[in-house]
């Protein structure tokens, strides 16, 4: 009986996981996804390569459709993965902060314009300047709190991971 | 119409707060209230989701622990209506250097083989993105090979410059005000220079060996870097491998009837040496 409960639990906990992704990958096939534009003609002193930058591009996307959704949503499944050290500790912080509060963050209408502004010599770090512009929408329960159309300037640390970019720091900054 | 507007703006103002434009992480900070009344304040940012029920028109104590984390942070004063505020949170002070070195192993004399990076972060792991002044040292030995002190650019100080002259340990070190990092890198020998062999006849074939094996800084070439004797003799062609011990490579090679013995390393080819047969 135990087990069957517990063998119950670790599915629907799968599932649910399953689901977060897919509402990811559903989220930047179906184009709603944050829209990102690149440039990495002022980084160095490292040269970024060409398929380098389409990687940063994909997985610096990817982390923002899973930050929007573990904030929407207070589940930190969809940050496993894109985010490391400093960035996934506080946006675990957030979403256990969150939860319980009751509030949740909705992102949306996401645009994203990235320089990737160092780049260093042995390509193990990247530092990218993301002006973002977004509605920001905080609720509290069903009722909206704050609903705003934000610009913010993030300063983005990205490390090359075993098959990925991830993200190491994610940090608002008043300018750049 | 026009009173209409006046009393909604009123409304508006009924209640806010009125926040600093910075806060530095960690700082415990007050954020005062108009309005009067019951209310509740939120404070959403990196790392915090706060709601608690406050009194309108009195300060609200935010503990430093809710404002660890620089970005950008929201505060809420909800009555009838809601009014945000946006400020943001600031990096303390820088206490800590991340500092990346590469390679862990480098050979001698190689041009801009060694580059650190280094990046200051306060006691909150925040990246310090205010000009900070790095000094990075290098030192073989009592050499100093390197001594630079580099502003840092968007939260990074870096350098790259050429390896030392004599293998051994590389002490690569960042400081920041009384913060030191400390790596090391490992010089090695370079490709060998002079590559050199001697041979003679035995009974059972030809016993090779190298002179000993040096770069052209005169560094010996580390155990276990493999030297290839290659034979040409009336058998055809034949290579063996050997190791370098105590900077010679040996080899006992079972062969009859005059041979060719050529020897290289890496790139470098060394002598031919001409053997008569048994």
């Amino acid at each position: 009986m135990r087990i069957r409960q517990i063998c119950g639990k670790a599915l629907s906990r799968a599932a649910w996981i399953v689901a977060l992704v897919l509402g990811v990958i559903g989220m930047l096939a179906a184009g709603s996804g944050p829209q990102v534009q690149f440039d990495t003609s002022k980084a160095g002193p490292r040269q970024v390569e060409a398929d380098t930058q389409k990687s940063l591009l994909r997985d610096y996307r990817l982390a923002w459709a899973s930050l929007t959704q573990a904030l929407g949503n207070n589940s930190s499944d969809a940050l496993q993965g894109p985010f490391v050290g400093d960035a996934a500790q506080w946006l675990r912080q957030t979403v256990a902060s969150q939860r319980a509060s009751g509030i949740t963050s909705r992102y949306s209408n996401q645009s994203h314009k990235v320089d990737a502004v160092f780049y260093a010599p042995e390509g193990d770090l990247i530092e990218l300047h993301d002006t973002a512009q977004f509605e920001l929408q905080i609720m509290d329960g069903g009722k909206t709190i704050s609903d705003d159309n934000v610009v913010r300037r993030y300063v983005v640390l990205m490390t090359p991971g075993a098959d990925r970019w991830v993200v190491r720091q994610l940090q608002a900054v008043p300018e750049f | 119409m026009f009173a209409l507007v006046l009393v909604t703006a009123a409304m508006c103002e009924a209640q806010k707060t009125n926040v600093p434009a910075m806060v530095t992480a960690g700082v415990d900070t007050n954020f005062p209230t108009t309005g009067s009344g019951k209310g509740t304040f939120y404070l959403s940012g990196p790392g915090v989701a706060l709601k608690k029920e406050v009194e309108l028109g009195t300060d609200v104590a935010v503990n430093g622990r809710d404002l660890q984390n620089a970005g950008a942070y929201e505060a809420i004063v909800c009555a009838d209506t809601c009014h945000t505020s946006q400020f943001y949170v600031v990096a303390a002070k820088a206490v800590k250097l991340a500092f990346l070195v590469h390679p862990s192993r480098v050979p001698v004399a190689a041009s801009d083989a060694v580059s650190g990076v280094a990046l200051p972060f306060d006691k909150f792991e925040n990246m310090v993105l205010t000009p900070q002044e790095v000094d990075f040292r290098l030192t073989a030995g009592s050499t100093s090979l390197l001594a630079r002190s580099v502003s840092a650019q968007n939260g990074v100080a870096w350098f790259r410059t050429t390896s030392g002259k004599n293998a051994g340990k590389l002490q690569v070190v960042a400081t920041l005000h009384d913060v030191v990092s400390t790596r090391a890198v490992q010089e090695v020998a370079s490709d060998p220079c002079n590559l050199r062999i001697k041979g003679e006849r035995t009974p059972k074939g030809i016993e090779v060996e190298t002179d000993p094996v040096r770069d052209c800084s005169g560094n010996v070439l580390p155990d276990g870097t493999i030297v290839t004797f290659s034979l040409t003799g009336s058998n055809g062609k034949s290579t063996i491998d050997a190791p370098i011990k105590q900077g010679i490579a040996r080899a006992d090679i079972p062969a009859k009837g005059p041979q060719t013995i050529s020897v290289a390393s890496g790139v470098v080819m060394g002598n031919e040496l001409h053997i008569g047969g048994q």
